[in-house]
């Protein structure tokens, strides 16, 4: 009898400690993150528009009235630059590291001139970059982060289907680049 | 002679089945801690932080969603209403007042999972704070029934539960920890049935 109860205290105590061990183990291998959901919808450094549906990722828009474009990137050798300006009413982008954490995020009312204009790199880079900030950076916002990898997700509203057309060139029309070097 | 092997084989059935079956209960019983409950509505202002608790973190992996950043918006959510009773498409429900103050709020039914709702084309599924007809004093009432209304009108999936997602883009509560204060608009329900 007591040998029976021996086994079942036993039994939860392994329960317990396998339910710790899964709740703290499993983000780093579900496999159907955000951030893997990103990494695989295509190449790194491009903007890909999502759908009202969910694609074949597995990710779409949510909102109906939200238009949302992803990019995947690594800044392991050069930092990335995020470009996107247009005439919507609205626009928000962040930034999320490989483990889907945020790293910043800002929307229009935040930018400078209402344009989207973010350069993201890793400490070592941006303070390369600051030492003689390139003619074509003044007005960029520079962000760090420490993890190489990660992605931005950027939105934008349709209110009104009259705005769905804006709403589809603003994204398609944004850039997440390599940025190599000042271009003058 | 073989009770011994039995004894250990009961050990561990005990702690890997209970392991995972609570682990899957915790994880789809909750989004995890740290969130904000106003009267029906609850968000999770910081699930898509470094903070976020191992439980937020694990929950937030298996979904795989895209989370609205801090600065961009939030998404608050009702599966109940007012009463508590949870919502279901073979009632009606009118969701009175104001928004906390954001730039644009939007706000669809939306099915278990949080997808929008598959509704019959051509029916309403979504409103927007453009498109809401409002009082003199700027508050709104929206009803939301499988029957059309008059004035604002979200109309429900055929049968079964549903959601109600609002979310406020561009809004100082994301940030702010004192929400406690906020005003959510009110969720109630008006009948059931074909009342």
């Amino acid at each position: 009898m007591l040998r029976i109860l021996f086994a079942i205290l036993a039994g939860l105590f392994g329960a317990a400690l396998l339910h710790l061990v899964i709740i703290l183990s499993l983000p780093h291998f579900t496999g159907r993150d955000a951030a893997t959901r990103v990494a695989s919808e295509g190449d790194l450094d491009k903007f890909y528009l999502l759908g009202a549906a969910d694609d074949a990722a597995g990710l779409s828009n949510d909102d109906p009235f939200v238009r949302t474009a992803v990019c995947a990137f690594d800044i392991e050798e050069n930092p990335v630059r995020l470009t996107a300006k247009g005439n919507v009413p609205f626009w928000s982008t962040a930034l999320y590291d490989e483990a889907s954490n945020e790293v910043f995020s800002m929307n229009d009312r935040t930018s400078v001139g209402g344009a989207l204009d973010i350069l993201i790199g890793t400490p070592i880079q941006l303070t390369e970059l600051r030492k003689a900030l390139p003619p074509d950076l003044q007005k960029t916002i520079l962000v760090e982060s420490t993890r190489s990898e990660g992605y931005a997700v950027l939105r934008t509203l349709a209110p009104q289907a009259s705005f769905d057309a804006a709403a589809r060139n603003f994204l398609a029309e944004a850039g997440c680049d390599e940025y190599a070097g000042s271009s003058n | 002679m073989f009770r011994f092997p039995l004894f250990i084989a009961m050990t561990l059935i005990i702690a890997f089945g209970g392991g995972i079956m609570i682990s899957l209960y915790a994880l789809d019983a909750t989004a995890g801690f740290g969130a904000i409950k106003l009267g029906a509505w609850e968000a999770f202002p910081e699930l898509q932080t470094e903070s976020a608790d191992p439980y937020a973190k694990s929950h937030r992996a298996r979904a795989g969603r895209l989370l609205y950043g801090n600065a961009e918006g939030l998404m608050f959510t009702a599966k109940v209403d007012d009463a508590g009773t949870r919502l279901n498409a073979g009632c009606s429900y009118r969701i009175t007042g104001q928004t906390p103050p954001a730039r644009i709020w939007t706000l669809f039914t939306a099915d278990n999972s949080g997808n929008p709702a598959s509704l019959r084309t051509g029916l309403p599924g979504a409103m927007n704070s453009w498109t809401v007809l409002r009082q003199p004093d700027s508050s709104f009432s929206i009803d939301i029934s499988a029957q059309a209304r008059p004035g604002n009108w979200l109309a429900l999936p055929a049968a079964g539960t549903f959601q109600l997602v609002l979310t406020l883009f561009d809004t100082p509560t994301a940030g702010s920890s004192g929400v406690i204060d906020l005003a959510m608009p009110k969720l109630q329900k008006t009948g059931c049935g074909n009342a």
